[in-house]
């Protein structure tokens, strides 16, 4: 359902293919300079796509419906089986505005002088970004509806951020925390990720023993890694005791300060995510052609000219391609705060899928449901934001 | 060419794979013996619950060769609602489970579980009166009907070091003061003759993990003093929650206070962890259920072996008076159960694993798994198992306490089983031990709500008054949803309480 | 020494540069190897040294035993083999299914340009709620999919060719990624209702399924970018030459694009390997995979360290094997070999 409003909100900008890529004004030409050849493309056009549309189709549906249904209803366990009973939009009217309100969105106080600048800064970027939509000249009613929406939605959410942590008193909810964790983790892993993989591309030996090495982390289960840093972490005998001893903070626990918690999460995903970065800008740098780099550094550019005007372009859609997966993933963190501190201090850790999570295990489904539902409403719109901002970006550089 | 033999490590990935896919279909459909009757039981991975359940299967087996058992286990954490899922949605894959009593308000009143009474009564091998009074009439019983068979019994005890307290001329704790006290006075001192401070008092505060039973624990004495069937969770009269008075801000600040004496995460300690401290002898002091007891006595687990000793939870010389909301002293009208003046309400969390059997299943695969159920918690087979330590079966028969022998068979010093099994006996046979909540949606009390706001409150993230005012609204807001009434009469239901 | 600082090509680093980059290298390298060491170590204890404190060399400051190796290994044999080898045939499979129907769709969304209809969309949601609606209220499960057909391709021939506008390419790809943002918590309980009414619980196949689907934007999206790089130029030529799309697809397009196709392979391996919610809801018995035994092992008396730590190395030894077995697929040149023919 959801996905095809995104599918509006992206056809406002017209068709046009393979967003992201270099290749995107070449495509539709090369596409009619073969039509005259590829004679059996309009049956391969169809075999290629179909059988990956209708497996995901088959599976996505069903689960989006019911739970749509769940997130306005609630379950009553009868001697036949399930008696679903629909309440409107109660669920969410708890969230946004009653008893969970404090726990989903959190404490809202006044804003420091920070959060309001935080607050201007976004308005005026958005404003901005809409205006030059204005300007273009594909401009549409449904497009500019859909994006007056999105922008005063986003504007919306930065303000009740800044409310929650740039004020006194304030604390931020559920949303607040997984937005912090999305941000802060993909802005680490990236820069780690891309930093490691042109490492690892040098000509060095013990290349292939540091690729493997690297690659670690991700190949982990979840779980077994939250397990492993609640160890890890451990004030009384994790293996940084002794360290913490020689620094004088025998009485220190990161887990009972909430940032301390938060970065102790963090950390968990950081170590655990920087190899999907990493490997995949790694492929994308194999595939890149040697050939340029090498005469251009032959022609006396130096390797920071080189990697800021050749790598890099280069490595643009792979960038957007790999943010965005992550991006999408990371909004769903769970295993890490799920294990490493439940959520705790109080409620410091706790992320979105979480809080759905421990309404789902005392079977509230209906809560559950709604807050996936807010979850998918936060991320499409992130998501399509920054396909739209950042897509634009990536196709005046290219 | 050359991209063919590049390509090749993925066909030949390929081929293994395919060949393994094709297996799938092979291997996945294995069926039990033919002719018998089977059962599959589920329960939790671990050695615990489960090793006891597959060991003596075979056993079971060769007595009766028409009945074959299977044991399914899924993660801890996760067997309440991969059970509530599995019979709510017709799929009933399993047809007996060892499970949680406390989750029976969930399960009765769909009619998902067999009533036992009839097979009870009939069973003489089961010894049926040999179990404690506690378990037989308030655990395994719902509305007057038997639904499970108990294997294990639960309840909270304080444990402390025998050498500790003795160099230091300090009686076990009677009340919470005392426990405190003796926290404060230990805190701080090396107790495993390793150069380190240690801890006073050990007690899990984790959220999402039993910090809502040991509140409980605390606040018990303070509210529950005419026995099992007053109920501490609820005004029987009206269900207004009992977590708004002086009693509950009473135990919100003894629990926040026995974590100045204990290690400086304990806010991240789950009750595994705070064990694992416990018997490897950095605590004095510790709330648990009766695990530690078999845990001290494994050298792979322990250093304080013979070292440590038990007693009944503490309690209060000062009660809740339900009208007014308000602590009063403990006299003879106020306190009828107390002894030397302090109320005592051990808590009986969780409740205990135990058997029950699906309703949906025919009459001879539910007379198969009583038969195995019966037989597992038969004395014969039971005043074994509870003295494993593995098993993590506690004593829950009054013939595991009259014979010391098992015990000190299974590695226990005579003194150590006397101190042991007198602290169990006396929580035991206390008429005014708690029963865990049971009604209908007892998770989202207990788990959500209440669990939540103890965890605010620990972190300092909300004060004491609002987090009995949070426990208070949200209770209220479940009971509501639910329909008072049903809750209420679901709640004397599992009380005893006569209609 | 002289061979690892000497200087070859352009390319190669200089005497600093390289140092720093060794040192980098390494720094990270024991960030990643620290965790792991700790875990070899933890499955050499026992419980009691791991609660009275950190130590940290086996031999020198505590006695290592193989107690946990022999307990997950031999005692409960049977319980470790069996998830380990659905782990590995659910794994494999999956991965290899999700890369081969994603990446020919990755190479359909750069290469083909697609423009579903709008109207045609809303009219099959539309008709997937009517056999929901129908279902739920009590029809028969044939009657409902065949009327809800009929009801599609009468409304698709008459009304739905009036709605002209259409989506792209992007739409397509955005739909398919957009589909990884519930959380599984919202899609388990219907999943796992799924699977019960086709009769597949507890098998590997509801697993192969439900991974392949859940893996498939992913496979989708990481191809298409190492797809657009690949040079038109060369389809163009074979196509002039006869080859059908389908040929230029496997011996030209997938051959360019193996560093791609492997590290996308270990992506979603990983993750149909790792995953752990809708592994605990489709399998009972038999199906049950790694992650649940590892997830099983903090039970009522707290994690169980060194049982976990042996079974989370046990795990990651195939992936590892794996990962260096294709390490060398993702190496220098295929690409450019390939251009120059």
């Amino acid at each position: 359902m959801a996905s095809s409003d995104n599918s509006e909100t992206l056809d406002a900008r017209g068709p046009t293919p393979v967003e992201g890529s270099g290749l995107e004004v070449a495509t539709g030409e090369r596409e009619r300079v073969a039509g005259h050849t590829f004679r059996a493309a309009v049956s391969a056009k169809n075999v290629f796509l179909w059988p990956a549309l209708l497996v995901v189709l088959a599976l996505s549906i069903f689960p989006l419906i019911v739970s749509l249904y769940l997130s306005v209803s609630r379950l009553e366990f009868q001697a036949n089986g399930i008696d679903v009973r629909f309440l409107g939009f109660d669920n969410y009217a708890s969230l946004l505005f009653g008893t969970e309100q404090d726990h989903f969105i959190g404490v809202l106080k006044p804003l420091t002088p920070v959060g309001w600048i935080i607050v201007a800064v976004v308005a005026a970027i958005t404003a901005r970004a809409f205006v030059s939509y204005l300007r273009g000249v594909n401009v549409r009613l449904l497009g500019l509806l859909l994006r007056a929406i999105a922008g005063l939605l986003l504007v919306g959410l930065v303000w009740l951020f800044a409310q929650t942590l740039f004020a006194q008193g304030g604390r931020p909810g559920t949303l607040f925390v997984t937005l912090v964790y999305v941000f802060v983790g993909i802005a680490v892993q990236y820069l780690l990720g891309l930093g490691l993989a042109v490492l690892a591309t040098q000509r060095l030996r013990g290349q292939r023993f540091f690729r493997v090495v690297f690659l670690l982390p991700m190949t982990i289960t979840p779980v077994g890694v939250a397990y492993m840093f609640r160890m890890l972490t451990d004030t009384g005998k994790g293996p940084f005791v002794p360290l913490f001893d020689l620094a004088g903070l025998q009485n220190f626990a990161w887990v009972n300060d909430p940032w301390g918690a938060r970065i102790a999460v963090m950390i968990g995903d950081i170590w655990q995510w920087t190899p999907f970065m990493f490997i995949v800008l790694l492929a994308a740098l194999e595939g890149q052609d040697q050939e340029i780099t090498e005469a251009a550094l032959v022609d006396g550019a130096n390797r920071r000219q080189v990697f800021r005007h050749i790598t890099l372009p280069a490595l643009l859609p792979v960038t957007t391609t790999v943010i965005l997966i992550r991006m999408i993933e990371a909004f769903k963190i769970i295993d890490l705060p799920n294990i490493l501190t439940n959520g705790g201090p109080g409620t410091a850790t706790e992320s979105l899928t979480l809080e759905a999570f421990f309404d789902w295990r005392t079977l509230n489904l209906g809560r559950s449901a709604a807050l996936a539902y807010m979850l998918l409403i936060v991320v499409t719109l992130i998501a399509t934001a920054y396909v739209n901002l950042v897509r634009r970006r990536v196709t005046a550089t290219a | 060419m050359r991209n063919g033999t590049r390509l090749g490590g993925l066909t030949w990935l390929a081929a293994v794979v395919t060949v393994a896919t094709a297996c799938t279909g092979l291997s996945s459909s294995g069926s039990p013996g033919s002719g018998a009757i089977s059962v599959n039981i589920l329960t939790f991975t671990g050695p615990q619950i489960a090793e006891p359940l597959q060991r003596r299967a075979p056993d079971f087996r060769t007595a009766n060769p028409n009945i074959s058992i299977s044991v399914t286990t899924v993660p801890f954490s996760d067997l309440y609602q991969k059970i509530l899922t599995d019979v709510s949605t017709g799929t009933n894959s399993y047809q007996a489970f060892v499970f949680d009593p406390q989750w029976m308000g969930d399960f009765v009143g769909p009619g998902y579980l067999e009533d036992l009474s009839t097979r009870v009564k009939a069973d003489a091998s089961l010894k049926w009166d040999d179990i404690g009074a506690f378990f037989r009439d308030f655990s395994a019983t719902y509305q007057g009907k038997v639904y499970t068979i108990p294997l294990d019994g639960d309840f909270h005890m304080v444990y402390y070091r025998t050498d500790i307290l003795a160099k230091d001329g300090l009686k076990p704790p009677e009340t919470w003061d005392d426990y405190l006290a003796i926290a404060q006075k230990e805190q701080g001192q090396d107790l495993n003759g390793d150069g380190q401070g240690d801890y006073g008092s050990c007690i899990s505060k984790k959220r999402n993990a039993q910090a809502y039973w040991f509140i409980t624990s605390i606040a018990g004495g303070f509210i529950q003093t005419d026995g099992t069937n007053q109920g501490a969770f609820f005004n029987t009269a009206d269900m207004k929650p009992l977590v708004q008075n002086e009693a509950f801000a009473a135990a919100l600040d003894i629990y926040k206070k026995t974590g100045q004496f204990g290690p400086p995460n304990e806010i991240n300690l789950d009750v595994g962890d705070t064990r694992g401290l416990f018997t490897s002898g950095r605590c004095a002091l510790s709330m648990d259920w009766g695990d530690i007891g078999t845990l001290a006595i494994d050298p792979t687990t322990s250093k304080v072996k013979d070292k440590v000793g038990a007693v009944i939870l503490p309690g209060s010389k000062m009660v809740l008076d339900r009208s007014t909301g308000k602590l009063v002293p403990c006299d003879a009208t106020t306190c009828k159960n107390a002894v030397n003046g302090i109320n005592h309400a051990p808590f009986a969390s969780f409740g205990g694993w135990s058997g029950a059997i699906n309703g949906k299943v025919s009459t001879a695969v539910k007379d198969a798994a009583f038969k195995f159920l019966s037989y597992m918690s038969a004395p014969e087979q039971s005043n074994v198992d509870v003295t494993i330590g593995k098993t993590g079966f506690n004593p829950y028969r009054t013939s595991q306490f009259s014979d010391t022998k098992l015990w000190v068979k299974a590695g226990m010093s005579e003194q150590a089983a006397k101190d042991y099994l007198g602290a169990i006996q006396a929580s035991l046979q206390s008429p005014n031990m708690i029963l865990d909540l049971r009604i209908p949606k007892t998770q989202q009390y207990q788990q959500v709500v209440l669990d939540k706001a103890v965890a605010q409150f620990l972190a300092g993230e909300i004060d004491r008054d609002t987090a009995m005012k949070q426990i208070y609204d949200g209770w209220e807001a479940i009971t509501n949803a639910e329909g008072r009434d049903k809750q209420l009469s679901a709640y004397k239901a599992s009380l005893g309480v006569q209609r | 020494m002289r061979t690892l600082f000497r200087r070859r090509s352009a390319l190669d680093l200089g005497p600093v540069s390289k140092a720093i980059s060794y040192v980098l290298l390494v720094a990270w390298a024991f960030v990643v190897l620290f965790p792991l060491y700790w875990l070899a170590i933890t499955s050499l204890k026992q419980p009691i040294d791991v609660d009275s404190g950190p130590v940290y060399l086996p031999g020198v400051d505590f006695k290592p035993t193989l107690d946990a190796w022999k307990y997950i290994l031999v005692d409960l044999q049977s319980d470790t083999v069996r998830p380990y080898v659905n782990t590995v045939v659910v794994g494999l499979s999956s991965a290899l299914i999700a890369l081969i129907l994603g990446s020919s769709a990755a190479y359909a969304l750069v290469r083909f340009r697609y423009s579903p209809r709008v109207g045609v969309i809303g009219l099959f949601v539309g008709c997937i709620l009517f056999t929901i609606v129908a279902l739920a209220l009590g029809a028969a499960v044939p009657l409902a999919v065949v009327s809800a057909a009929a009801v599609f391709l009468i409304l698709y021939q008459t009304v739905g060719r009036r709605f002209k506008r259409v989506l792209g390419n992007s739409d397509v790809a955005f739909w398919l990624i957009s589909q990884r943002m519930l959380p599984p918590v919202a899609v388990v309980i219907p999943i796992y209702v799924l699977f019960q009414r086709v009769g597949l619980l507890d098998t590997r196949q509801a697993l192969i399924i439900t991974y392949v689907a859940t893996n498939l934007p992913i496979v989708v999206w990481l191809m298409r970018d190492y797809f657009s790089n690949v040079p038109i130029e060369l389809e163009e030529s074979a196509a002039v030459d006869g080859a059908s799309p389908y040929r230029i697809f496997r011996s030209i397009v997938l051959p360019v694009a193996v560093p791609g196709l492997v590290a996308t392979f270990l992506f979603v391996l990983v993750f149909a390997w790792n995953e752990y919610l809708l592994a605990l809801f489709l399998s009972s018995a038999n199906a049950q995979t790694m992650p649940l035994t590892v997830a099983a092992q903090n039970a009522t008396r707290g994690p169980q360290w060194w049982y976990m730590s042996v079974l989370i190395l046990i795990m990651i030894l195939p992936v590892i094997a794996m990962a260096v077995a294709l390490e060398r697929y993702i190496s220098r040149g295929i690409l450019v070999g390939a251009v120059k023919g």
